[in-house]
């Protein structure tokens, strides 16, 4: 009770943080200088200040020039990854229709390199659309495996999410996180074709994170 | 109607400095009014003319950061650019009307850094892994 009141009591933007700094872990120095709620810098937007002392900002800062140039390598590589994500099609129910939107004429996938292929071993990302059933996971894991890497995941929708509307089925999987590793969860049902691109566009931003080699230098 | 007129008038409008960034971020030549700026200084502008801006392209942002996604323009401004006001927030007194005290400032998606939203579970866990208790042999 005493807490709840004490809560209630700080003003808004001091619990806004802890809310964010609930799962950072407790060695930083984010209890002592407490990271800002919101930056109005174009500079330093709160996307920045949210990565202070992390382990990805360290890695994003080369160390020495070997580093440098791997740094360097593996932005190209980002680079070349970002402009052709070609997604294999899994769609499974209604989703699919919103995923068909994307690369039609309005989304127009195509401006951003983003090609159907519907052959899993010539795809980087796999969109699980719509509902998964118990029938059709081992399709999908096995769709999956037949990926080459680096490969990358989007659920589209509530039920791909974590089963939706049919959560309580005795036929559907609970979430396809639990056949095969999620990168994107785009929410919604179903989602926009919008939202979906737009989850392209996050996937794009995690793309932009991959330092493998500069992690293959420091090993 | 997209014409090389168009795209030479837009330059001659913007210069050249301002096409060099629009060509890096927005990938063609644009000019218009300026209808104003949020607080993270994106630039929000809009041309009526049918003869230079097909319509739908007619209102467009120009993101202050470099690594620009959408969640980056505030929701005032989004009702703004998506046609769901008529006029820009600076404008709109219904719109400065219903800013409410309690309202936080706007954050863009956070996802991917340590400022991303983890749910987290107060339930009791429904499985729980066996723990061996062997009892000493007599």
């Amino acid at each position: 009770m005493l807490r709840t009141a004490l809560n209630l009591a700080r003003p808004l933007p001091l619990r806004a943080s802890a809310q964010r700094s609930f799962h950072a872990s407790a060695t930083t120095l984010q209890d002592k200088v407490p990271i800002p709620t919101h930056s109005y810098s174009p500079t330093e937007p709160i996307t920045t200040l949210a990565q202070r002392d992390s382990n990805q900002l360290s890695l994003e800062t080369p160390k020495n020039s070997a580093e440098y140039v791997l740094s360097t390598l593996d932005k190209v590589a980002n680079w070349a990854r970002q402009g052709s994500m070609w997604p294999m099609t899994f769609g499974l129910a209604c989703c699919a229709v919103e995923m068909m939107h994307m690369a039609a004429a309005r989304y127009d996938q195509d401006r951003l390199g983003v090609v159907f292929r519907a052959s899993p071993r010539q795809s980087d990302i796999m969109i699980v659309a719509g509902t998964l059933t118990n029938k059709m996971g081992p399709a999908l894991r096995k769709v999956y495996d037949q990926m080459p890497e680096p490969r990358w995941v989007i659920s589209m929708g509530s039920c791909a999410n974590g089963g939706g509307y049919y959560h309580y089925s005795y036929s559907v999987v609970r979430g396809c996180d639990r056949i095969v590793p999620v990168d994107i969860y785009v929410p919604g049902c179903p989602p926009t074709a919008e939202a979906l691109l737009y989850g392209m566009l996050q996937l794009q931003r995690k793309m932009r994170r991959s330092r493998k080699s500069v992690i293959w230098y420091r090993k | 109607m997209p014409s090389l007129q168009r795209y030479l008038r837009s330059i001659y409008r913007v210069g050249l400095r301002a096409w060099w960034r629009q060509l890096q971020y927005i990938g063609d030549a644009k000019s218009g009014r300026l209808v104003g700026a949020d607080q993270f200084g994106n630039k929000y502008y809009e041309n009526y003319n049918a003869e230079e801006e097909v319509p739908g392209r007619h209102r467009w942002v120009d993101l202050a950061q470099h690594h620009y996604h959408a969640s980056q323009v505030p929701p005032e401004w989004h009702s703004w650019i998506s046609h769901i006001r008529k006029d820009p927030p600076t404008e709109d007194s219904i719109m400065q009307a219903s800013r409410q005290p309690w309202q936080q400032p706007w954050t863009e998606n956070l996802t991917g850094t340590r400022g991303a939203y983890k749910p987290y579970n107060t339930v009791a866990p429904k499985i729980n892994a066996w723990e061996p208790k062997a009892s000493a042999r007599a």
